[in-house]
């Protein structure tokens, strides 16, 4: 069996000492940063970001790794105890999972969210175990004209599952996408839009972007919207065993929601949120009891935190085999391969074989380090809680100040980040979401490139995008979706979707 | 004219302008054919659609109803934005450890009713704690005192 043969390549660049620290470094800060109320993954890993770069390309991808399903974790914890989703893939758990714990069952909500998550962490990393390979001979057949189809495709996506307008949603990538083109054209090295600052010439920062569109932004708006303080309902480690009839009711939601959540990672555009959604939409409509759905259905704990953590593990493989990241989490995880010195893609598998299985291998360990720091030690995830929000901001501020400085010394940074809060701040009051811009600037450069080379093939004939079957399929998903979007019943429960929130 | 939705106006104009001026800045790159894309052809396109959305948000934000945007408050954004600012500008002179301080207590005063004692203990201590983390034990490259 090849797979357990990679899978062991893994788990020994992965097992080192070093790395195993990293990992554990990595989900307990991920944790720690996540149980904070209103900071989902992506402010999470943009604020943590900085301190990986000293490290060494694997350990920093498995630390960064860590810091995602650490925070996610995190997320879910803040969710059910306080009622306070911190992302939007936890806010199905939000009403399943407070409704547990005011019942006095916190504790069992709580397992059942670890276990549900790790049990389907041990599938996802299975699952990309067994589909990477297969998946990236796949992406060798990929052309140019496939490659701009499946962006186009991905965008679209990320327009569908963002909140709020499709418009906006769309003008956000589009203005992501301007942004990514930012800097000296590869092709000619004429440079476009820099406006006469050197320190743009290399294109806009990404460390500077994220920290002030997401890390930043957030605290200002904490700032002028303090949240409502909320007691944190309390927990003892005693309680957490689920009793046999929830365990019953747990266990089969977990599996679908696993199989579920693994599929929808690999789709473009796919992840964490789409899969939790899903799920529990799916356990609400095969129940035979829908009506205590709301009212703290375990199979609305198990299915979606099952499903969200085996897609936040399957939205590797299109970064992985195809260079392509699927959602905005996946475009921070790939600015900061880049930053690596790494450009993912099918390459990555062949000549760095110990970096693919390490991180996949890593992934596994990164998820039973959860189950161990989360169950025993929740007291003090949730006496983090109590600490007040005065004291956090400027702490988490002081860190992205200097997170961006030790990354480069150059003043210019800290302009662009202050202009990045400021873009995210009037962004925020207009009522637009930033996380698909981010999408857009990651595949910016890549879409031109990719169109620009498929019609120097065609020799300027569009046709090609149809002529080639990959890329025909694609666009026609890809136009699927857009119907989807205009069709209005779609669009209906798109917005009640988002309503609950 | 009355604007119904005033958060789809702002976005709409800002979505003009952005649009605007990227084609105008735009203008002086070659833009070529589909054929041979010069490095204009694929942003003038974009920004392009970007002003074409925004009219389309802009006119929708006269016809349909839609939220207010929310009254922007000064203290919180001039007060975090001056503290990055003045922690950029005197790193490199002042040295790591009083410039987070510095940061740690502008940051405190974007809220109101700051308790200044407590404020300057925990800038210290917060300032010690991430200079020990980022200088000591990633051995990130950075002055910690003045005059280096």
């Amino acid at each position: 069996m090849e797979v357990f043969e990679h899978l062991a390549t893994g788990f020994m660049a992965a097992g080192s000492l070093e790395n195993l620290m990293f990992c554990l470094i990595g989900v307990v800060l991920g944790t720690l940063i996540g149980v904070l109320p209103g900071i989902g993954p992506i402010p999470a890993l943009a604020i943590l970001l900085p301190i990986t770069f000293g490290l060494d390309p694997l350990s920093s991808l498995i630390m960064l790794a860590g810091i995602y399903y650490g925070a996610q974790y995190g997320g879910s914890t803040t969710s059910i105890l306080v009622n306070m989703p911190g992302e939007a893939s936890s806010v199905v758990t939000c009403i399943e999972g407070h409704q547990m714990a005011r019942k006095g069952r916190a504790g069992a909500a709580l397992a059942i969210a670890a276990l549900g998550s790790f049990f389907a962490g041990t599938i996802g990393t299975v699952f990309i175990a067994a589909f990477g390979p297969p998946l990236a001979s796949i992406a060798q057949q990929f052309n140019s004209p496939d490659y701009f189809a499946l962006m186009l495709l991905g965008l679209t996506m990320a327009i569908v599952l963002a909140h709020g307008s499709v418009l906006k949603a769309v003008a956000m990538v589009l203005i992501g996408l301007l942004l990514g083109l930012v800097g000296t054209d590869i092709n000619t090295g004429l440079t476009r839009y820099t406006f006469g600052l050197s320190g743009l010439w290399e294109g806009i920062d990404f460390l500077p972007l994220v920290l002030g569109l997401f890390g930043i932004v957030e605290i200002i708006r904490n700032l002028e919207n303090p949240p409502p303080p909320r007691e944190a309902i309390s927990t003892r480690m005693r309680d957490m065993w689920p009793t046999k009839k929830e365990f019953k009711e747990a266990y089969p939601a977990a599996l679908r929601g696993t199989g579920l959540g693994s599929l929808l990672g690999i789709l473009p555009g796919g992840g964490a949120v789409l899969a939790s959604f899903a799920s529990y939409t799916l356990e609400k409509k095969i129940s035979k009891n829908p009506r205590k759905f709301g009212t703290g259905a375990v199979e609305g704990v198990a299915g979606p935190e099952a499903a969200n953590n085996a897609a936040a593990q399957t939205s590797f493989i299109p970064l992985l085999t195809l260079g392509i990241p699927s959602n905005p989490i996946m475009a921070i995880m790939m600015g900061a391969m880049i930053i690596q010195g790494i450009q993912p893609g099918a390459a990555v598998m062949t000549t760095r074989p110990d970096l693919f299985w390490g991180m996949v291998a890593s992934m596994w360990i990164g998820n039973l380090m959860l189950v161990v720091i989360n169950l025993p030690m929740i007291g003090i995830w949730v006496k983090l809680l109590s600490v007040p929000y005065r004291l956090l901001y400027p702490a988490i501020l002081l860190f992205c100040a200097i997170g961006v400085y030790s990354t480069s010394t150059e003043p210019f940074m800290m302009v662009l980040m202050i202009v990045f809060t400021v873009f995210g701040y009037i962004l925020f009051k207009l009522g637009c979401e930033p996380a698909p811009m981010v999408l857009g600037f990651i595949l910016g450069p890549l879409m031109e490139e990719n169109l620009r080379r498929s019609l120097v093939i065609s020799r300027g004939d569009p046709t090609i995008f149809i002529d080639r079957p990959i890329s025909a399929t694609l666009l026609v998903a890809t136009v699927l979706m857009l119907c989807l979007i205009i069709f209005p019943q779609f669009r209906k429960t798109r917005e009640e979707a988002f309503q609950e929130e | 004219m009355v604007i119904k939705s005033p958060q789809d106006f702002g976005a709409g104009i800002l979505f003009i302008l952005f649009g605007a001026v990227g084609l105008y800045v735009g203008s002086d790159l070659t833009f070529g054919s589909a054929r041979n894309m010069g490095p204009g052809y694929f942003p003038m396109i974009i920004c392009g659609l970007i002003a074409l959305i925004g009219l389309i948000v802009t006119v929708k934000s006269l016809a349909i109803e839609g939220p207010a945007i929310e009254r922007i408050q000064l203290r919180p954004i001039v007060f975090i934005l001056l503290a990055i600012a003045a922690f950029g500008i005197l790193i490199a002179e002042i040295g790591a450890v009083i410039s987070s301080i510095l940061l740690i207590m502008f940051a405190a005063y974007a809220r109101r009713d700051v308790k200044p004692v407590e404020t300057v203990v925990f800038a210290v201590t917060t300032a010690a704690f991430v200079v020990i983390i980022f200088v000591y034990a990633l051995g990130q490259p950075m002055p910690v005192w003045w005059g280096r």
